[in-house]
């Protein structure tokens, strides 16, 4: 046994909660987050010992395939992971079932259901079946009156439904889902999934702030000047054209991963740490939010585009260059803007939340950035005092680091900035999954901590809805400002901080 | 968190009219309302502390059969006024065995089973059936069924169970454990936990110990031998096993566990040259399990070379790399022990990677300040220190029950699979020891 690889005195001490007898429906089964994300999350879920050994998952999608050629396909996506696991891929494998169902057909999904009864017996599941729709948005509806009508649902203890994002288009798309979604199942079977909420580090900010002393006394308007959240990802759009014309950075980062940062950094402390009163607080600080300025918008927000970058070795293409993109799009890839959060912790502290593809770094933080100390009794070596930061790491590099100032050694008294850091992988040494290990889990276990609400969702999009009737309206207000790739954005992102005399942290 | 009482009034029926009245009970609800679908607990709760503490006039009624605070304070007085070392736990044998079994005279309710602590109702078990054995051996057996449902603290969604107790004295509760099986659902996992010594009453353990039952005993209430033996007993024969002993040794395997997560600390593992574990009190069975715990996870084998004196138990083991780790358990005459025996109350582990004291590094975990200090006698503070305070688990027992109910999957710990062989063969040599000693 190599020791340093991994802590042998930590293996099997983790009590995690007992996932109960469960078959989990995929339908989408034939998508590439299924294969990307699910199957591998499940995979190390069973690995981990976390299934029960009563469990099945039935794959399903239009497609006619057979559980072999499920299976096969799952196992090829899976190469990698399988190579160092295959008695475990063997055992797991055996769990996997497929079944050809079309959403739109009722008679594929009563057969599904006949189809489910029979893996109840064989599996001896108990009936309790979560249903994760990984399948076009435009379908969540749909899917979910299929199911309904076919009785899937009927069992409020039994039967869940996992809905991926994003829910809705907007705050009115989105009250429509959420009614005809309640019509099919009471609020505590529906998971509206966000992944972003299955990060360690997401969580952690909930850790850190109410598991500390220290930091909640501090962390209002009276010592917070203003917030930071960035979310960058150095890709471009990739394969995702075709879904990602249609919804640019707004619907796609921030209108969901973002906005729920900013929820959970913003939050006030719940009285219990249960589903309902966390997810109240999260409700309350959405609904106190706005827009630095709802009149005019364009005064608060920057939509950008990429333009090509990289170099004669290695160029990269423009966003209107990209397979699938209409050649004059105005889908914005980047957007930042400045919001505030109206209540008593937060009045006048400004936040700004930023996010963009083919930008400069990927990374996904939250910085606090302190009030100045009142007076400056020392020389600043950098030539300006500094406040005190705390910046939060999402990815990579996962933890957190302080920074605050010391004396410079030498003669004098000059002060200057150091930095106090913790590291995930320095303190632990464990790899991090992307989220969906934890929410598979949680959602099998029925527990809806990480899941966001009907009341939540809403709030969400009515927070950007001026931005949204904007675009929708007279999208010459807000422009696009084009980027060259690789970097942190258009110029007038930084001049919209520069308004109120501040800059985005460099990461 | 305060302990529930059954929202109906207990009903008392005779024995055997008890399986058609549960039968009509089910039947005659909602077709929806089957009662929960979750387990089946039957507990043996003896009692006999509280019990004789009433009997001895130590404490009033009622009989609980829950751990509470008053016992424990009341059976640490009689360790006083009966002489007994200072170092007794209260729920120590000796405690109960220096005490007479008198007859209670004043009549005193008895609400064993009917008093369920909320940390086992919120997880809704369908059935719970309690074995209550009086003082008196020859008391008639009186059986008493309620329905129940728990009051979700969370405001979720609740699924009622019924109460089954069946008290008397212990001829007519054996007499009458064959109708036990007849109660415990079929289709629902069923967990036996033996909320006593597990030397008592063997012939009525062996009875309900089923093994289909998922046991949950103490190896830290009984006699050490015997109680490693059914442990292994249960690993050998595949009968799901859970200890409450071993689960109070979480603390202490988590936060050496924690000392050793920054990856940069994990070599010292391979270097260690001592294992020191002090205990409370004299019963070994704690200190045994841990190091066992970290003989398997470090790949250590046993020697046969044990030496006992003042200083403890002292013994070796061989590393992976050949090279010798000494282990030594020490009993430590404590003034207030914990409520359990045998509770840890320290580990040292040292290191050394090379000839001087500087690289070598010392591990100490203690759960008070002066258990610190005297881990850190004899030079260790010229060595890298790392130190973590390990507070004692003061839970209750339904507490512990209601972690383990909710966190197994229904199989033993391998964890603990793999080191109770270990620790019983550990145990073994200590008797043999003394025998030779005698």
């Amino acid at each position: 046994m190599d020791i340093t690889c991994t802590n042998p005195l930590r293996i099997g001490l983790r009590q995690e909660r007992v996932i109960p007898p469960q078959c989990l429906v995929i339908f989408g089964a034939s998508g590439d987050l299924t294969q990307r994300k699910l199957i591998p999350a499940l995979f190390e879920l069973f690995k981990q010992r976390r299934l029960p050994s009563e469990f099945a998952v039935v794959g399903c999608a239009r497609r006619s395939w057979s559980n072999e050629e499920f299976r096969r396909r799952m196992s090829t996506a899976l190469t990698e992971q399988i190579k160092q696991n295959k008695t475990e891929w063997e055992i797991f494998s055996s769990y996997l079932f497929y079944e050809p169902v079309d959403l739109q057909k009722s008679q594929d999904v009563f057969k599904l259901g006949k189809r489910l009864e029979a893996i109840d017996q064989l599996k001896a599941t108990h009936g309790n079946r979560t249903f994760y729709l990984s399948v076009a948005p435009k379908f969540y509806a749909s899917g979910c009156k299929a199911l309904s009508e076919a009785g899937l649902l009927n069992d409020p203890k039994r039967n869940r439904i996992v809905i991926e994002k994003p829910f809705g288009r907007d705050y009115s798309s989105a009250q429509q889902l959420n009614k005809v979604v309640q019509s099919c199942a009471i609020e505590s079977q529906i998971f509206r999934i966000d992944h972003y909420l299955g990060k360690e580090t997401v969580q952690n900010i909930l850790v850190l702030r109410f598991a500390n002393s220290i930091f909640e006394p501090i962390w209002n308007r009276n010592y917070i000047s203003n917030v930071q959240i960035t979310s960058a990802e150095t890709v471009g759009v990739e394969d995702r054209a075709g879904y990602y014309e249609g919804s640019g950075a707004l619907r796609d980062m921030v209108q969901n991963h973002l906005t729920q940062m900013l929820a959970i950094t913003a939050m006030e402390p719940p009285g219990h740490f249960d589903p309902e009163s966390i997810r109240n607080e999260k409700a309350k600080v959405l609904q106190a939010a706005h827009l630095a300025n709802e009149l005019e918008p364009w005064e608060c927000c920057v939509r950008g585009q990429y333009k090509e970058g990289g170099n004669q070795a290695n160029p990269l293409l423009s966003y209107r260059e990209e397979p699938g993109v209409n050649p004059n799009s105005t889908t914005e890839t980047f957007v930042a803007m400045k919001l505030f959060v109206n209540n008593w912790r937060w009045q006048g502290v400004p936040f700004y939340v930023r996010t963009g593809k083919r930008l400069a770094k990927r990374v996904s933080e939250v910085v606090l950035n302190f009030r100045e100390a009142p007076v400056h009794l020392f020389d600043a070596a950098g030539g300006s005092p500094t406040s005190n930061q705390l910046v939060l790491r999402i990815q990579p590099n996962e933890g957190a680091e302080f920074r605050f100032d010391v004396k410079s050694p030498g003669s004098g008294m000059r002060s200057r900035p150091v930095e106090m850091e913790f590291s995930y992988d320095e303190s632990f040494g464990e790899p991090f999954d992307d989220g969906y290990v934890r929410l598979l889990a949680d959602a099998m276990l029925g527990d809806p901590t990480l899941f966001t609400r009907s009341d939540e969702v809403e709030a969400a999009w009515r927070l950007y809805t001026p931005l949204l009737e904007l675009i929708e309206d007279s999208p010459w207000q807000l422009p696009i400002y084009p980027y060259e790739s690789r970097t942190w954005g258009p110029a007038e992102a930084d001049s919209l901080l520069a308004k109120d005399n501040l800059l985005w942290r460099r990461p | 968190m305060s302990p529930q009482l059954t929202l109906q009034t207990p009903l008392q029926l005779p024995a055997t009219e008890i399986p058609s009245y549960l039968k009509q009970l089910w039947n005659n609800e909602e077709s929806d309302n089957k009662g929960a679908n979750t387990f089946c607990l039957l507990v043996w709760q003896p009692a006999w502390i509280e019990q004789q503490l009433i009997s001895v006039g130590k404490i009033t009624g009622p009989i609980i059969g829950n751990q509470r605070e008053e016992v424990i304070e009341a059976a640490r007085e009689i360790v006083l006024e009966k002489e007994l070392p200072h170092c007794t736990a209260p729920l120590d044998q000796k405690v109960s065995a220096s005490l007479e079994n008198k007859k209670i005279t004043t009549k005193h309710e008895d609400l064993r089973g009917q008093h369920i602590d909320s940390s086992i109702s919120q997880l809704q078990p369908r059935r719970l059936i309690t074995l209550a054995p009086t003082i008196e051996k020859k008391n008639q057996l009186e059986t008493l069924v309620a329905a129940y449902c728990p009051l979700p603290e969370d405001g979720g969604n609740s699924a009622c169970g019924d109460v089954i107790v069946l008290r008397g004295g212990i001829d007519s509760i054996k007499s009458n454990l064959k109708m036990v099986e007849e109660l415990i659902p079929e289709d629902l996992p069923s967990w036996l936990w033996w909320n006593g010594s597990i030397d008592e009453n063997p012939e009525i353990f062996e009875m309900v110990a089923l093994p289909i039952r998922r046991l949950i005993i103490d190896t830290a209430l009984g006699e050490p031998s015997k109680c490693l033996s059914l442990l292994q007993k249960s690993i050998e024969n595949e009968q799901t096993v859970n200890d409450l002993n071993w689960l109070r040794l979480r603390t202490w395997r988590e936060t050496l566990a924690m000392v050793f997560d920054p990856p940069h600390r994990r070599t010292i593992l391979n270097d260690l040259i001592n294992v020191d574990i002090d205990i409370e009190g004299d019963n070994p069975v704690q200190g045994l399990l841990l190091v066992a715990w970290l003989a398997d996870r470090l790949n250590w084998k046993m020697t046969n070379t044990l030496k006992q004196d003042s200083g403890g138990v002292k013994t070796e083991f061989i590393r992976s790399d050949n090279k010798k780790v000494t282990f030594r358990l020490m009993p430590l005459p404590v003034g207030k022990p914990s409520i359990h025996p045998g509770q840890i109350i320290g580990l040292r582990l040292i290191s050394k990677t090379g000839t001087s004291p500087k690289n070598d590094v010392c591990v100490i975990l203690a759960s008070e300040s002066g258990e610190c200090m005297r881990l850190e006698a004899g030079g260790m503070a010229s060595k890298e220190l790392i130190e973590e305070v390990v507070p004692i688990q003061n839970n209750s027992s339904e507490m512990d029950v209601a972690r383990l109910l909710s966190t197994s999957r229904g199989s033993t710990s391998p964890l603990l699979a793999n080191a109770s062989p270990l620790a019983s063969k550990l145990l073994n040599m200590i008797t043999a020891s003394k025998e030779v000693k005698n």
